[in-house]
């Protein structure tokens, strides 16, 4: 005899999953659903902080204001070259760390941990050791390029709008690089030895074996990884505003770095909210690629 | 089962007593205050346990709970500040510069202290300029002044027989000073910078007024400062982005000559430099009338305090006689209190001689609930935009005429 499902057990079936989530649920909706309604509600208004009596609704005033202002588009592009240089130089960098990290060498364990220091530091510590190392008149960088006969005056490369940027994100791919390593080494390591043997066996160069094999092998890793790093360096502000706070001029203005400006420093929170957002929307295609990619994963 | 009810009984029961007892027990401690307090000190290894352990031993009644808040270049400590009262969790009282005041004025966060000060015989220990200074817009004395500091030139004597007393004597004195990769004047145009700048902008004519950036003699006073970089390079090139910390090491090193700062460094220049440092007011703008930047620090009692009483005897307790010069010594300024100035030994004497010869042309920046975000924004940007030849120093003015009028 097979046993009958009543309706009471069906109806408690279909609720259980349901209350295991909703713990998760509620924390989620606490700590991001809540503060996302409310710089939604304060990008519709005039909300600067010290006012806090005096909060008009303006619409879409914040958003056709971010329109016309100059700094929002300067910030707006110098974001796009950084997300793109950034996660591109710390992709390459991370394969070519992980595909070393994957020979046999005696002190590979030790390679391994060393590897994954500079992601392990605080950013307010990564921010504060680059601006000293890049410091025009203590520095070690322009020591060992005034010893080396490489320039012939120190280089003051976090005030000049040309070396700035490229300085802040020279410190940010030696950050970052790190979680590629790491991530597409455990990949790696999924890859059949029979495979690559064959492989060989077949003739492939060592190119033709990391372009065929390897990187196919991989592919779906790679593609988590370049999108997850994508979001966190778009959103990412600690090591610029240590760094420079954005300057000199507004030659390290990015997207996130200039709302954070408008609100903690202007304290126009309705303002800040407002370049947050659009951030946000324009995050919300990467999130949209990760979310299809990952429920697809889940579906295999 | 019986057993249970008996035992729930017993703790319901005995609950109730000691909830009882307890709200019984609350008259006498509700005699019992604290005082909550924020404060910052340059070195965050200082603290004011001993104050607070002397003030408790002469009011019983009162605790206080004093927190330290990080300082962050003023950024981090004035965010928390008005995020804690947005939030209503305000402290009781704290540290307050006066370029907040009209901003927390306009909050009305700010408990009006005049009634307070009239019964308090510290007053008359405090010069009465400082009070001109320190009240507000509307009359009211909201703020305890607590200690100070002035800007001053700091000079490298084995650089330069004597310190300039005009701008004339100081481009002169740059440029005879800058050779190879040293520098006359460690320009500080990063974040705090305004201060160096208005010592020959604002000192120089320019004011915050309608129309007071923008006047002939202001326009003029800002090219002069600008071309100190673009057209004299008298000053590294890593002007635009140099903060505190590069102008003193770069001064240190024997990188630049002159820098302007105030007495709370004077302690690390003496350690590294011994003689070789020393200083004077900053240099006057022939027919000027001069201007340095006050820097001051207060104390403040919030509105939303439920201690009021409790919190302006601890403020006013930091600021009379010799609490005054305690606190002084961990904060590195100097004591605001009378009594207390004519015995100060916590700095070299030359150091506060220039302080108080700089007294006379001490300024603030406008009490405008603009001002800080001039400071932390608008003036660094524009400034590094001047001196990187991206806009003209004329430009630079304009910016700082509309963000203060429109």
């Amino acid at each position: 005899m097979t046993p009958t499902r009543t309706a009471g057990g069906n109806a408690r079936e279909a609720v259980t999953p349901y209350l295991f989530l909703l713990p998760a649920l509620l924390v989620t909706l606490a700590v991001v659903l809540v503060p996302v309604a409310q710089t939604m509600w304060m990008s519709l208004h005039d909300y600067v902080l010290f006012r806090p009596k005096n909060v008009p609704f303006i619409g879409l005033g914040n958003f056709a204001r971010l329109l016309k202002d100059e700094v929002f588009w300067i910030s707006l592009a110098n974001s796009a070259w950084w997300i793109g240089l950034v996660v591109s130089l710390q992709f390459a960098l991370g394969l070519v760390t992980a595909l070393l990290l994957n020979q046999s060498f005696w002190w590979r364990g030790l390679a391994r941990g060393l590897i994954i220091i500079p992601w392990a530091l605080p950013s307010v510590i990564i921010g504060l050791t680059w601006t000293w190392m890049y410091d025009f008149n203590v520095g070690v960088l322009n020591d060992v390029l005034l010893r080396f006969g490489i320039v012939e005056k120190p280089v003051a490369w976090l005030a000049q709008p040309g070396t700035a940027f490229y300085s802040i994100v020279l410190a940010l791919i030696w950050q970052g690089f790190p979680f590629f390593a790491v991530t597409i080494l455990a990949g790696l390591q999924t890859i059949p030895d029979e495979l690559l043997e064959a492989a060989e066996i077949d003739g492939a160069t060592r190119f033709q074996r990391l372009r065929s094999v390897i990187l196919p092998s991989i592919a779906g890793v790679i593609g988590t990884a370049l999108l997850l790093r994508t979001i966190w360096v778009a959103n990412s502000l600690d090591v610029i505003l240590v760094m420079t706070g954005g300057g000199p001029g507004f030659a390290t203005h990015t997207l996130p770095l200039y709302a954070f400006l408008k609100a903690y420093s202007g304290m126009e929170f309705g303002y800040g909210s407002a370049l947050a957002l659009v951030l946000t929307l324009l995050l919300l295609a990467v999130v949209f690629v990760y979310v299809r990619r990952q429920s697809r994963e889940l579906g295999r | 089962m019986g057993e249970t009810h008996m035992k729930r009984r017993t703790f319901l029961k005995l609950a109730g007593g000691t909830a009882l007892a307890g709200s019984l027990a609350r008259p006498a401690l509700a005699q019992q205050v604290t005082v909550k307090w924020w404060y910052h000190f340059d070195n965050p290894q200082n603290t004011p346990a001993e104050l607070v352990a002397k003030f408790e031993k002469e009011n019983p009644g009162i605790k206080v709970q004093a927190e330290a808040i990080p300082w962050g270049g003023g950024n981090d400590y004035s965010t928390r500040m008005f995020a804690s009262i947005v939030a209503g969790n305000a402290p009781d009282c704290a540290q307050v510069k006066l370029n907040n005041q009209a901003r927390l004025m306009e909050m009305d966060a700010l408990a009006p202290l005049d009634d307070y000060l009239k019964g308090w015989a510290g007053r008359s220990d405090i010069a009465d300029n400082i009070w001109t200074l320190n009240r507000a817009s509307n009359g009211k004395q909201y703020y305890l002044p607590l200690h100070y500091v002035v800007l001053y030139l700091y000079y490298r004597t084995d650089m330069m027989a004597k310190a300039p007393a005009t701008t004339e004597e100081f481009l002169a004195a740059a440029k005879a000073a800058t050779k190879g990769d040293v520098y006359g004047f460690g320009m500080r145009g990063g974040g705090g910078g305004q201060d160096n700048w208005g010592a020959f902008v604002l000192g120089g004519g320019a004011n915050f007024s309608k129309g007071g950036m923008v006047s002939e003699k202001a326009l003029a006073a800002n090219r002069w400062y600008v071309g100190l970089a673009r057209e004299h390079k008298v000053v590294p090139p890593s002007a635009p982005a140099d903060g505190f910390r590069q102008i003193v090491d770069g001064f240190k090193a024997g990188r630049s000559a002159m820098i302007i700062h105030h007495i709370g460094s004077s302690a690390e220049m003496v350690a590294a430099l011994g003689d070789k440092v020393s200083a004077a007011p900053v240099p006057a703008t022939p027919g000027a009338k001069g201007w340095t930047q006050f820097g001051d620090e207060s104390n403040a009692v919030f509105a939303s305090s439920k201690n009021k009483d409790a919190a302006f005897k601890w403020i006013s307790f930091l600021s009379t006689g010799e609490n005054n010069a305690a606190l002084a010594k961990l904060s590195g300024q100097l004591p605001i209190a009378n009594s207390a100035a004519a015995s100060w030994k916590g700095h070299e004497k030359r150091f506060v001689d220039a302080s108080v010869a700089s007294l006379p042309i001490a300024g603030v920046l406008p009490d405008s609930p603009k001002t800080a975000d001039f400071a932390t924004t608008v003036w660094p940007q524009n400034m590094q935009r001047a001196l990187l030849g991206q806009i003209s120093p004329d430009d630079m003015m304009k910016a700082i005429e509309t963000h203060f009028n429109g």
